[in-house]
């Protein structure tokens, strides 16, 4: 996938509905309750955060060609998709941000500090300038080479073996797993920078680091189901347990212990917003949710009925045909009838 | 103490180079100690061997973030275990794992602006300091090219933490900055070593064109006759990475370097370069202090650096294996002009100026919206807390002068009709050095000694995956 494809795929989920930066904030994995929301609303998993360095600038000249290409309406409101947008074949992605939320890029630091260790080590040198240069990771990789014993040659080609027979199996393309290969350092190899990986393979860029992101998800996904101890071990703490951000899940094991939405603002010190942020994520998450301490049942059948009439995910629209509602109890209705993939 | 005896268990060196031993002698009797060492000469080992001695942490202040993880990785290299860089780009949880550990450790790093937090200074009160030291003590310089107000701040803490024994490290100080060293950094009857800054292994070129077109040719031409390792210094980010894509178009293997690049890739780069993987680097002045490849054979100056100070430190960068090295400077007419404007660029605006001082610390935000730069609003906010709005456009016009005094003697230096290597000294307020073979372009230099060395680099593992990974790991 293109970055441009990846920004065209959120769009022609909210087309009309959410601001032309809003595929900015989920690119980035910006942990903002519209944002968080708007991933169950619109089906948007896929992109949570797989760029969280991504610069507003490349956003906006991505935006840019857009509009160039007649696929995007300027407009200064919402995001407005030309028709022939939606006639684009956008390739299949194994992006799965919401999963990885860019710990993938703890797993790739571990990764390229172990494999240089390896390279060098295997050639008979035993200093050499770290690839990685934050100290959390260094540790960790120091631990984790000693614990596999990486000096023992068996070990070394069972590593390299299972490197590459788990990267075969990743449901990504041949030129994904190039790139993602040549971002890797050894003795007297040094990995590629993104502007060389995109003068070599004439991509853009934004679009080489998307290349990555893609390939490294698709090979989590095979290396945990691999479940291989020596590879398994890097992906130690990378794959949340829990879908929730860490607030909510603060806001979640108060709330398990009967506490209401007003006394855990109280007890969190929080914004009543921002705990019902959590109750919205949580809808969202839980498939055993229940709506019962926040509403009647038949105000939440009838937001759901609306939302279908109106064909629209827009709290105002809805808010004004049943002004009884509040916002909240909108947001969390809604929530709860997505989760759509 | 046989200091010989201690420089080979610790580090495995036989013999001091200039300098070295007379400022760990002074540093060892507990004196303070201003230290101007060439660049390249080994300032770090001033302060690493009496860590080996001193029973407590030496402090080091550095002003680059890069630098401090170059410093830190360097040490790590000899074998240093205990050694940290405290920073602000630091997770919370890791900085407060390293502050409830940091007595474990010999060398700390840290940044200026960490130095002054309440916290910070407590915690290394609690410590005790044996040393502390101020790494490129030049940029306490307010007139230097390189001022970091944060240096400023080193001398308001240094009663805070009982005036500790301090050592100052620099390979670019004129007597005036000399002076403001000792001045800021309140060196009591300090030990001045003072090394000649000439490296008589570099011969200095200077070749001149009548226009832009012309420059870039013999650019071309230099590259194609004259090996490598190289670096190119380039005035703008943008002009790095033209002249890389030019000399890539060539075949030259080359790549770009500079500050708007993500670390990771800025790292490949000088991994790329140290493994020969790469003849040139084309680059900003990003690319200078901090960075110790040994073998570095040309440093072509294809846009006139902004100051001498920064001459020398970029040029620095050649031949810190003390093999005969060449440093090109290319100069096509006009180019004064550029320097005067990214000289001027970078100093704050008068709005800037007004805007600070009505906002406060709320203009930071005015940094994200591109209405202010980095730069300007670090600055001014120093000022800001110290002066009144007058005062602070007086200091800033004052700075303006001597930038552009800096910006003269730089256009003396392309225009000067004798020797280069005199006129680079003189600036430094130093006596004139003598005149090594191969001096300069005004005193004759045998060219051959530097061409046609270019040495077939090794084919980078292209291919597929699995052929790359074959090479990283073979097994
Ligand atoms: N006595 C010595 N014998 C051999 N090598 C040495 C000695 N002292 C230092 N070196 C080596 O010289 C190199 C340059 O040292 P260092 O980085 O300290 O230079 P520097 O003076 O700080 O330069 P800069 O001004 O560029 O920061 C290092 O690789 C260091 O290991
Ligand atoms: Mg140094
Ligand atoms: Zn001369």
């Amino acid at each position: 996938m293109r970055f441009d494809e990846v920004v065209l795929a959120i769009m022609r989920a909210v087309d009309g509905q959410r601001t032309v930066s809003s595929p900015y904030h989920l690119i980035k994995g910006k942990k903002s309750g519209q944002t968080i929301q708007d991933i169950g609303y619109f089906g948007l998993h896929p992109y949570f955060a797989v760029l969280p360095k991504l610069d507003k600038q490349e956003y906006l000249a991505s935006i840019d060609r857009l509009q160039t290409q007649g696929y995007l309406i300027p407009d200064d409101n919402s995001v407005r998709l030309h028709r022939s947008a939606f006639d684009l074949e956008i390739p299949s992605t194994p992006l799965n941000g919401w999963k990885y939320r860019g710990n993938e890029n703890r797993f790739f630091a571990r990764l390229s500090l172990v494999v240089q260790t390896m390279s060098n080590f295997m050639q008979g040198q035993k200093r050499f300038d770290p690839v990685v240069t934050d100290e959390t990771v260094q540790t960790w990789a120091k631990a984790y080479l000693k614990r596999i014993d990486f000096r023992s040659p068996a070990v070394q080609e069972a590593f390299k073996n299972q490197l590459e027979s788990s990267l075969a199996l990743a449901k990504t393309t041949e030129a994904h797993k190039d790139i993602l290969v040549e971002r890797l350092s050894g003795y007297g190899v040094g990995g590629l920078t993104w502007d060389q990986l995109a003068m070599e393979h004439k991509l853009l860029p934004i679009d080489v680091k998307i290349a990555v992101v893609e390939a490294v998800h698709a090979w989590l996904d095979v290396l945990e189901e691999m479940k291989h101890p020596m590879l398994a071990g890097l992906l130690e703490g990378i794959v949340q347990t829990s879908a929730l951000t860490e607030s909510a899940k603060r806001t979640q094991s108060l709330a398990e212990r009967g506490f209401s939405l007003k006394q855990i603002a109280e007890l969190r010190q929080l914004k009543t917003s921002t705990i019902e942020d959590h109750f919205v994520e949580m809808a969202m998450n839980d498939p055993a949710f229940s709506f019962a301490p926040f509403m009647e049942e038949h105000l939440f059948e009838s937001i759901k009925r609306i939302s279908v009439e109106l064909k629209s995910m827009r709290l105002r629209d809805i808010k004004e045909r049943l002004p009884e509602a509040s916002y909240f109890q909108i947001r969390l209705a809604l929530a709860m009838r997505g989760g759509v993939t | 103490m046989n200091l010989e005896k201690l420089l080979y268990d610790a580090y495995g060196y036989t013999e001091f180079r200039p300098g070295q031993k007379q400022v760990i002698e002074q540093v060892l009797a507990g004196r303070d100690v201003l230290a101007l060492l060439p660049t390249g000469m080994g300032k770090s080992l001033c302060y690493q061997l009496p860590g080996k001695v001193f029973p407590g942490a030496i402090v080091i202040v550095s002003p680059l973030l890069s630098l401090m993880q170059d410093q830190v990785a360097q040490l790590k290299k000899m074998g240093e275990k205990s050694v940290i860089a405290i920073n602000s780009f630091m997770k919370p949880e890791d900085r407060e794992k390293a502050w409830n550990t940091l007595g474990t450790y010999k060398f700390i790093f840290v940044a200026p602006e960490m130095l002054v937090q309440p916290y910070v200074l407590g915690k290394l009160n609690a410590l005790g300091i044996s040393l502390l030291v101020a790494d490129e003590a030049h940029c306490i310089s307010q007139w230097g090219f390189d001022f970091r107000p944060d240096y400023l701040r080193i001398a308001e803490v240094l009663p805070k933490l009982g005036n500790p024994q301090t050592l100052a490290l620099t390979a670019t100080a004129t007597d005036k900055v000399t002076d403001e060293i000792k001045h800021y950094l309140k060196l009591s009857d300090p030990f001045i070593y003072s090394h000649p800054m000439d490296r008589e292994n570099i011969s200095y070129d200077i070749r001149k064109f009548d226009n832009d077109h012309e420059k870039l040719e013999a650019l071309m031409n230099l590259v194609a006759e004259y090996g490598g390792p190289g670096i190119i210094y380039a005035g703008t980010r943008r002009k790095s990475q033209e002249l890389a894509e030019r000399l890539l178009a060539l075949g030259i293997r080359a790549a770009f370097y500079h500050g708007g690049m993500e670390q990771q890739d800025r790292i490949f780069v000088q991994q790329q370069f140290a493994n020969k993987e790469l003849e040139w680097v084309c680059a900003t002045n990003a690319f200078g202090m901090g960075v110790h490849i040994p073998d570095i054979r040309h440093v072509i100056h294809f846009q006139l650096p902004s100051s001498i100070e920064g001459y020398v430190q970029e040029v620095g960068r050649a031949g810190r294996d003390s093999l005969p090295s060449l440093a090109t400077l290319l100069y096509a007419a006009g180019d004064e002009r550029l320097v005067e404007s990214l000289i001027m660029d970078d100093l704050p605006e008068r709005h800037e100026i007004e805007l600070i001082y009505e906002r406060g610390e709320e203009a930071k935000q005015l940094i994200e919206q591109g209405m202010m730069r980095e730069t300007a609003y670090r600055i001014i906010s120093y000022w800001r807390e110290r002066l009144p709005l007058q005062g602070t456009l007086n200091q800033i016009e004052r700075l303006k002068i001597e930038k552009q005094r800096q910006a003269a003697s730089v256009r003396g230096l392309a225009h000067s009709s004798g020797c280069i290597r005199q006129y680079i000294s003189m600036s430094f307020d130093q006596k004139t050095p003598g005149i090594p073979p191969n001096c300069c372009s005004f005193h004759g230099i045998d060219h051959s000694l530097f061409k046609g060395n270019r040495k077939e680099l090794k084919a980078s593992p292209h291919g597929s995956w699995k052929e790359r990974l074959k090479v990283l790991l073979p097994i």
